[in-house]
């Protein structure tokens, strides 16, 4: 009997995907949010009763928010509620997927330097409340480093530096042979919203009065996705736009949302600001003022040294802050330039006796950036080896959910 | 969510994004439904407005004797291709430059598709009985799953259908056992007095089957018998709302031991807490004026108290 | 609560009450080790008899102690098939999470549903009283506890075959 696909669900803090293993895209694409009664009315004391099926998940959780508190079980990428969580999957596999838990093997994703315990838990809940027949639980900056194998340039190996910037937080994690270098993993407080909120604020200062306030944060999303690229140099791109404003503003017309009235707005300077927040840190923060190769750099130099090359050849995007037309380009220019200014140093600090070997950086970036830890996962799932890598319904009977604190892709290594 | 959709979420939603978007891009989407069905949605190679969508069904070959072919091409006729794409049992074509005006709503008809094969047995058995014939009809099985199987049976006053379901595991047979026990006594609540009596029995196949070789006789099989009476499927309404809920009823008691594991897990976790609140009031309270003494960055100075900081948490509240 | 139960805590309460002397003991066997006796067994001199505190057969109280250590293990009322899944299940719960309970011990003694292993190190950091009071409370929650969720699984199966059966009304 063929069996069916797996299913790869990658819950992150503000968007789960979810769908079938062999596909290209996740078929659902679901904030992670629990829409839960209000009244609190469902304790342990009404036991009398299902009203613990009385929830909604994803959007319709935020279309109901009136009526339905709604929480967020997920807070920088780990799971805090767990009981949500688990009602959060029942939903998510028999209403959206719409399949047997029973019939199918699982991919779930974890965030890098996750305790064990909480994959513990994860077992606990698969196993027992789902049956589901076997299970594999993988970190995301590896199944991102795998999404990049679909890119011209990449070299398929599992050896890199993934930058990771969704919604919430951006980071950047060395990633040597498949393990997760947790001590040099860096961190950035700026991603998705906060471009957002910068783009929003850009627009009010140069006097975008027709936009209603209750759409604004919606308008600065969409014209921060739709019209933003990297400049190579912010100054010149100023004189460009002000050499030339017809040819560089663009028009972006939308409908308000309440009286159905359009309306336009002028896009200037944000198309190239917004990604340049990245690079140049002061324009939103005033305590965090690193900008990305420069942390990208040191989190590569604080790895060991014989995986520094693999990691400045290997940079990989993910995430759907990263989507920024020639982001990748940029980033790799700055880097270069921070790694070739050092090894010159060195190189006049040595006299000219010692010749460096020149270092190979290189970003990747690839078409299914926007969900490439749900692609990792899904190309993953696909391979012969996942089934040899997951824990199977078996074996958890026979050892209890301390079977996932082994991972068996390292078992040669151990 | 209590009762579960008649049709397929995933694959409606699927086929409209499809069917609404403005480029036909080239698309290849394996699907499942419950009881190992799968799709495939796949652009046709030649034609980038010609969408397929491929259905495996491993009890195909059952339903055709009982009719299926006749439901295919009145509910899909015009998209029906003639011969199935290798591996898969029905494929359906949609020329996306010409589909009707309501495009959400074909979207909902196809993902009835499921629903629709498996109706088969029903109507026949329906039909049958609106014959008035004589005597019991033909014993109709659908092997929905591996080891599972429908048995629908018509006789002159009523339809019988039997459930076979397996339970895979201990805690499942248990809490399933629960379950079927109140499927057979709802019927006494004055307000569903007029639902289909359920009977229940492990192990021992009911009479209608018995005669059947190849039944399974241990402890993990349960045989549900639903006896439908004229109401249920004298008018039209009625029978394919019957037929609706009566197939998904092995995924609702499945769906629904999980609740209830997934509930069972709550309270347990609330009950663990509890016990560490009581554990904890044995620890006395360690709070000296030396371990109060703490670094200028507001960390303890006694090591084990250090609060703990891994990397991950830069403004993580713990 | 049933008159029976509150003589079968007393009489648990005052037997643990007792056998909580406990005091720090070298290992005879190995030099420089200190191993629980009860659990080790080598060390005959120091086990003391153990005994069972019995409400009915289905709910027992096994105590066996020794010189600085106490095993208590529990054999909770399992009347019929969903008690038994129900009590199994919540002890393994439990016991998976031991590490935060201290006490607890990751395996039941054989015939037994839970244990609880208390050593001179337990008594010495804790209050001893407030331990036995842990361990009677547990007594009676979890009997409290599989009753509630047998009976809230019961309403819940009621509900669902309702549901479902009104659809065809």
């Amino acid at each position: 009997m063929s069996r069916l696909p797996p299913v790869v669900i990658d819950n992150g803090t503000g968007y789960t995907k979810m769908g079938f293993a062999g596909n290209t895209d996740p078929q659902f694409v679901i904030p992670t949010a629990i829409g839960l009664p209000n009244q609190s009315r469902h304790g342990i004391a009404s036991k009398r009763g299902i009203e613990d099926l009385d929830f909604y998940i994803g959007d319709e959780a935020i279309s109901n928010a009136k009526t339905y508190g709604v929480k967020y079980p997920i807070r920088h990428g780990q799971i805090e509620n767990w009981d949500h969580m688990e009602r959060y999957w029942e939903q998510s596999i028999f209403k959206y997927m719409r399949c047997e838990p029973e019939d199918h093997y699982f991919l779930l994703t974890e965030p890098p330097l996750n305790a064990p315990e909480n994959r513990e838990q994860m077992a606990e809940i698969f196993f027992e409340s789902f049956n589901v027949q076997g299970m594999y639980i993988a970190v995301q900056a590896v199944l991102a480093l795998a999404a990049s194998w679909t890119a011209k340039n990449s070299q398929q190996t599992l050896t890199g530096t993934v930058i990771d910037s969704g919604d919430g937080v951006t980071h950047v994690i060395p990633v040597a042979e498949g393990y997760v270098l947790g001590s040099s993993i860096k961190h950035i407080p700026i991603a998705g919203r906060d471009i957002t909120a910068f783009v929003q604020q850009l627009l009010r200062d140069h006097g975008e009065t027709s936009i209603p306030p209750e759409d604004s944060l919606e308008v600065a999303r969409r014209i921060k996705e739709q019209y933003s690229y990297t400049c190579h140099d912010m100054a010149k791109e100023f004189a460009k736009f002000d050499a030339d404003p017809v040819k560089y503003y663009k028009r972006f017309d939308t409908i308000n949302s309440i009286n159905q009235s359009t309306y336009s707005v002028d896009v200037g300077y944000e198309r190239f600001l917004a990604p340049e927040v990245f690079f140049n840190p002061e324009l939103v923060s005033s305590d965090f003022l690193t900008p990305l190769p420069d942390i990208v750099d040191t989190c590569i130099q604080v790895s060991p040294i014989d995986t520094r090359r693999g990691l400045y050849s290997n940079i990989v995007l993910s995430g759907g802050s990263t989507m920024f037309k020639d982001f990748g380009k940029r980033l790799q220019r700055d880097i270069k330039r921070i790694v070739d200014g050092r090894v010159k140093k060195s190189e006049e600090l040595s006299g000219g006796r010692l010749q460096a070997k020149p270092i190979d950086v290189n970003v990747v970036a690839h078409k299914k950036q926007r969900h490439a830890v749900w692609f990792g996962g899904s190309i993953m799932a696909c391979t012969d080896q996942f089934y040899q890598f997951s824990h199977t319904k078996a074996e958890y009977e026979e050892h209890g959910p301390s079977i996932c604190r082994h991972n068996r892709v390292f078992e040669s290594l151990a | 969510m209590i009762l579960l959709e008649p049709n397929s979420y995933v694959l409606e939603e699927t086929l409209l994004a499809r069917f609404t978007s403005e480029k036909p891009e080239i698309v290849d989407i394996t699907l499942v439904d419950f009881d190992n069905v799968v799709y495939h949605v796949q652009t046709s190679a030649e034609q980038r407005n010609l969408l397929n969508l491929s259905v495996e069904m491993k009890y195909f070959n059952e339903v055709v004797e009982y009719g299926a072919q006749d439901i295919l091409k009145r509910e899909y006729g015009d998209y029906l291709v003639p011969t199935a794409n290798p591996q898969y049992q029905i494929t359906l074509q949609f020329n996306l430059e010409q589909l009707p005006a309501d495009k959400a709503a074909l979207a909902k008809h196809v993902s009835m598709l499921k629903r629709n094969m498996l109706a088969s047995s029903f109507i026949r058995a329906f039909e049958y009985w609106e014959s008035q014939q004589e005597g019991a009809g033909p014993l109709m099985t659908t092997h929905y799953r591996d080891n599972e199987a429908i048995y629908v049976q018509a006789q002159q006053d009523r339809v019988t259908v039997i459930f076979s379901t397996l339970f895979k595991e201990e805690v499942d047979r248990v809490l399933g056992k629960v379950f079927l026990q109140e499927f057979v006594d709802a019927r006494r609540q004055v307000s569903i007095q007029n639902a289909p009596q359920v009977l229940y029995s492990s192990r021992e196949p009911p009479l209608e089957i018995r005669h059947l070789s190849n039944l399974r006789q241990d402890e993990s099989v349960g045989y549900v018998s639903f006896v439908l009476f004229p109401r249920h499927f004298a008018d039209m309404e009625s029978r394919e709302k019957t037929i609706s809920q009566i197939q998904l009823f092995r995924d609702y008691l499945h769906y629904h031991i999980k609740c209830a594991k997934a509930y069972m897990h709550s309270r347990m976790r609330l009950r663990v807490q509890e016990f560490l609140k009581v554990i904890n009031r044995a620890k006395p309270d360690r709070v000296t004026a030396a371990s109060d003494k703490r670094t200028a960055t507001g960390r303890y100075m006694r090591p084990h108290l250090r609060q703990p900081t891994s990397p991950q948490h830069v403004e993580s509240d713990w | 609560m049933s008159n029976t139960l509150r003589p079968y805590l007393n009489a648990v309460r005052s037997t643990l009450t007792a056998a909580m002397c406990l005091e720090n003991f070298a290992s005879q066997i190995v030099e420089k080790h200190n191993v629980p006796e009860v659990e080790a067994g080598n060390t005959k001199e120091v086990l003391l008899n153990p005994l069972i505190v019995s409400r009915n057969e289905n709910e027992q109280v096994l105590i066996e102690s020794s010189i600085n250590s106490v095993r208590v293990s529990i054999r909770i009322k399992q009347a019929d098939d969903i008690e038994r899944i129900l009590a199994h299940k919540f002890t393994r719960f439990l016991m998976m999470r031991a590490e935060n309970f201290v006490i607890l011990r990751r395996v039941p003694i054989k015939g037994y549903d839970i244990s609880f292993l208390v050593t001179n190190f337990h008594t010495e950091q804790m209050f001893k009283h407030k331990l036995v009071d842990f361990i009677i409370e547990f007594m009676e929650e979890v009997d409290k506890e599989i009753s509630e969720m047998k009976l809230s699984i019961n309403a819940r199966a009621r509900i669902v075959a309702e549901s479902y059966l009104s659809q065809f009304v």
